[in-house]
């Protein structure tokens, strides 16, 4: 009986493979640290965790590696970056008890990361995000923006109480900067349109008919040439990198195991199953927890309304007593003018689902003849679409302004010793 | 970005004719103490703001020129046309026949309405030729029949045409022994208008842009057009480009937003004064050198003394220590009373100007207790020369220096509305004894809400 031999991978191999993974990885994501970073954030070593704070950071944040996010402190990115994943359900408490001033967790760093690895195309999104792109752009919808976390807001601290003047300041100036920056949209527009006419014809693709910005900078510019071309072969890298990461990510995943084996159990256990979030489940990717939550709450509401409806038809039906003819005409024209009533709340929310509504960004062209069955979106639709928005969060706010005005209605009466001066009316 | 100029009235357009004057003839300054390069760049950025291009390639100013009467829009007119570096445009006027007897009520009322299609229409081609449109100058006197009552008929349409675009109006503050018996009826009601519908209200006072004229410009007999001259310096000083940024040389964008933005955020704080120093006649100019502490010294004295030239500052008026309120609340009656700030722009041009230090305009005590320096005090620098001055500095302010003269016009008209003088000149049209109220109320509100700073 001689001894079994288990044929083993060759050694040097395997011992490759995981460093190539990583690095894989790191090409691939913005402002990645190094294999070597990695291992000893599995050990937990010190120096790993500032670098993998900032990876985090760079990874959550909406800009994609830009001079401004580089200006926050260390302290910053590491609270910023506890709040966003919190936000998005992340389950393991020890990320949020790690200290501030980011010196330690490289382990539960680690972890966190492969949790939003695992949670969906994460480098794949992030190339998307900062695609290079020719054309001039313009979004038509708000939905990125909505979805994406705000950038870090500076510490504001609490102290006392604040003069109402200087609140009233700071929303003028808000308001201010809100019209300075459609100034500034609007002569954007007039620009972009100046140089699409001017250079109408010089394009080479039909289709498109005239220059980008971009691209007659390219066209004027050398030296931005060669910035773009460096731009797109930094890009290809990456993607090359993504793919590379996608044939080798195995061997991630089952280390990554081992670095979970290597931490302190929980008090209650994790979720680290993966859970990657139904399509349409939100704009935002809502986790399965919180619309739970909502659906909850939306039944306590049906019931509250159910029990309301009851006892108000219970009292209308004392007080109205007989059941005389007229009562009974007049109750018919009501159900009438109710049906009606609900048919058309039901048609009109039909109408708004039916529509699809254009998404992401565009490339703006500029076009005489309208070419029938040509791919892409007329401005006059986009338009259209814009201005059924603005209805709606007119609406909203109408409501809302009323809203206010009934809680000020009852401050009002509930001081009566106070005289009220409303500002001028024009 | 641009600024379109609504000229009213005779005192409107006289002033501006005199303010493209003499925003054309600094940006094409030959020198200016900079690089030609440099040069070039801020009489581009100049003439994109104030001056569109025709296809003789003389500058068209950007403005329209609104008056009741002919004469002063006809010899505005040939004044620029005569110059042969700039003009006005063709069909940038509108004007009528007769004149409105300096009454408000009919300028409000009947000339507004009336022509408010016509004007209007005028401002729209005007806005048309603007790449971007920045915002609006209104220029116009306070106390006069047509400007005063038209301009704020003006504002208010602009508010409701153009409600995103920013509207800065440029008073011209009477004479406090002004020659119009109801000049205090007609501010006030200018006053109270404009305050709802525009954004900023730059208070240019004749008093003491006369007091310049006399003591530093040593002009023996000021005229109207002296009197101009001075303000449109001024106002040069002001809106002529600077950087962007510290440490950029790239010319700011819209400086009439981002100015509005620094002092004007509060809808109760609106008044604007504005001082400059070195301000001397052009003879004088060739003999004087100065320091930029120097004149930040003595600028910082002149706010905080509420003096409106370089001379006959009250060197003992301090600001007050730390910790300490302001001598009491600020009494309308007090000689000498420390000028409390909500906000400061210093604009600065000139040689070295990156070496000027303006600290001491950030000390806390100067300003009101909700707004620190650091929200509430703003420099501008170019190292470009304006006119020939090698360097010079401006300051607006955002301050209490006008509650004085505020509050002796609205006592005067008061006095006045309380016997019921001259009110049927002002009824006969539509403005109504309530009309009159509400004005009052609201510049007492506003008197109360910097008096309270």
């Amino acid at each position: 009986m001689g001894r079994r031999r288990r044929r083993q991978p060759y050694p040097a191999d395997a011992a490759r493979a995981l460093p190539d993974a990583i690095a894989a990885l790191s090409r691939t994501l913005p402002a990645a640290p190094s294999p070597e970073i990695f291992r000893r954030a599995k050990f937990d070593r010190p120096e790993a965790a500032p670098a993998l704070w900032r990876l985090l950071f760079h990874v959550l944040s909406p800009l994609s590696a830009d001079s401004a996010s580089v200006s926050f402190a260390l302290e910053a990115q590491v609270r910023w970056v506890k709040s966003v994943l919190h936000s998005q359900g992340y389950p393991r408490r020890a990320l949020v008890q790690l200290q501030d001033d980011g010196s330690q967790g490289g382990r539960e760093l680690l972890l966190a990361l492969a949790w939003l690895l695992a949670r969906g195309p994460l480098p794949e999104r992030l190339l998307t995000q900062s695609h290079v792109r020719l054309g001039d752009e313009m979004p038509v919808c708000e939905c990125e923006a909505l979805a994406s976390p705000g950038p870090p807001a500076p510490r504001v601290e609490a102290e006392g109480s604040v003069d109402i003047r200087h609140l009233q300041w700071l929303m003028g100036k808000l308001q201010l900067r809100w019209r300075n920056l459609m100034a500034g949209q609007q002569e954007q527009c007039a620009l972009l349109g100046k140089i699409h006419l001017y250079t109408r014809g010089c394009h080479s693709d039909r289709s498109l008919g005239h220059l980008s910005v971009t691209e007659t900078e390219l066209l004027r510019d050398p030296e931005g040439g060669r910035q773009l071309l460096q731009r797109l072969e930094t890009e290809n890298a990456r993607l090359e990198a993504a793919l590379e990461w996608r044939h080798r990510e195995l061997v991630f995943w089952r280390w990554m195991d081992t670095v979970l084996d290597t931490c302190p159990l929980e008090a209650s256990p994790p979720t680290f199953l993966p859970r990657i979030p139904e399509p349409g489940a939100g704009a935002a990717g809502l986790p399965v927890r919180e619309l739970q939550a909502l659906q909850e709450e939306l039944q306590a509401l049906q019931e509250e309304l159910r029990e309301a409806v009851e006892a108000r038809r219970a009292t209308w039906q004392a007080a109205v007593g007989g059941h005389g003819p007229e009562w009974r005409a007049a109750r018919r024209a009501l159900q009438v003018a109710v049906a009606q009533d609900l048919a058309a709340l039901q048609w009109a929310w039909e109408q708004g689902k039916g529509q699809a509504r254009p998404h992401g960004p565009r490339r703006l062209v500029r076009t005489e003849a309208r070419v029938p069955g040509r791919p892409g979106l007329w401005a006059t639709e986009a338009t259209e679409a814009l201005r059924a928005r603005e209805v709606c969060l007119e609406a909203m706010l109408r409501q809302l302004q009323g809203q206010c005005r009934q809680e000020l209605a009852r401050l009002v009466g509930a001081r009566p010793g106070l005289i009220w001066v409303p500002p001028p009316a024009r | 970005m641009s600024i379109v100029t609504v000229q009213l009235g005779q005192c409107g357009n006289q002033i501006g004719f005199e303010v493209f004057d003499a925003l054309f003839n600094d940006s094409h300054c030959p020198g200016g103490l900079c690089s030609k390069r440099e040069n070039e760049a801020y009489q581009a950025s100049c003439k994109e703001r104030f001056f569109s291009e025709e296809e003789n390639g003389v500058p068209v100013a950007r403005a329209v020129l609104v008056d009741m009467e002919r004469k002063v829009i006809s010899q505005t007119l040939s004044k620029a046309a005569r110059s042969g570096r700039w003009k006005y445009g063709q069909h940038s006027c509108f004007c009528q026949k007769q004149g409105s007897g300096n009454n408000w009520a009919y300028g409000y009322s009947v000339h507004g309405p009336r022509h408010k299609e016509s004007i209007m229409n005028l401002i729209q081609k005007e806005v048309e030729k603007c790449d971007s449109l920045s915002g609006f100058f209104i220029i116009m006197s306070m106390a006069g029949g047509t400007g005063s009552g038209l301009g704020a008929f003006v504002t208010q349409n602009l508010q409701d045409q153009y409600s995103s675009a920013l509207k800065m109006n440029q008073i011209i503050w009477p004479y406090g022994t002004g020659e119009v018996i109801v000049q205090n009826y007609n501010s006030i009601l200018t006053l109270s208008h404009l305050y709802r519908s525009s954004d900023a209200l730059l208070v240019h006072e004749n008093d003491a842009v006369h007091k310049i004229c006399a003591k530093l410009m040593n002009i023996k007999q000021i005229s109207f057009c002296d009197i101009n001259q001075v303000l449109a310096h001024q106002l040069g000083s002001v809106f002529q480009p600077t950087y962007s940024r510290e440490g950029s040389f790239h010319y700011r964008r819209n400086p009439l937003g981002d100015l509005m933005e620094n002092l004007v955020p509060h809808p109760e704080f609106k008044m604007l004064g504005v001082r400059n120093i070195p301000q001397m006649s052009e003879n004088s100019l060739a003999y004087s050198t100065f320091t930029w502490a120097g004149l930040l010294k003595h600028l910082r004295q002149m706010l905080i003394s509420n003096a409106k030239m370089e001379e006959g500052i009250d060197w003992q008026v301090r600001p007050p220590l730390s910790g300490l309120p302001p001598l009491g609340k600020m009494s309308v009656n007090k000689e000498t009373h420390f000028n409390t700030s909500i906000a400061n722009l210093v604009i600065l041009r000139g040689k070295d100007v990156h070496s000027a230090d303006v600290g001491a305009f950030k000390d806390p005590a100067l300003y009101t207790s909700w707004l620190e320096p650091v929200h509430a005090f703003n420099v501008w620098k170019t190292q470009r020369a304006f006119r020939k001055y090698e360097k010079s500095a401006a300051l607006v302010s955002n301050s209490q220096s006008l509650v004085k003269p505020l509050d002796m016009i609205v006592g005067k008209a008061w006095n006045m509305f309380a016997s019921r003088a001259y009110l049927h000149q002002y009824t006969k049209f539509g403005i109504e004894e309530e009309d009159f109220l509400d004005s009052f109320t609201l510049l007492e509100q506003v008197i109360a809400s910097y008096c309270n700073l």
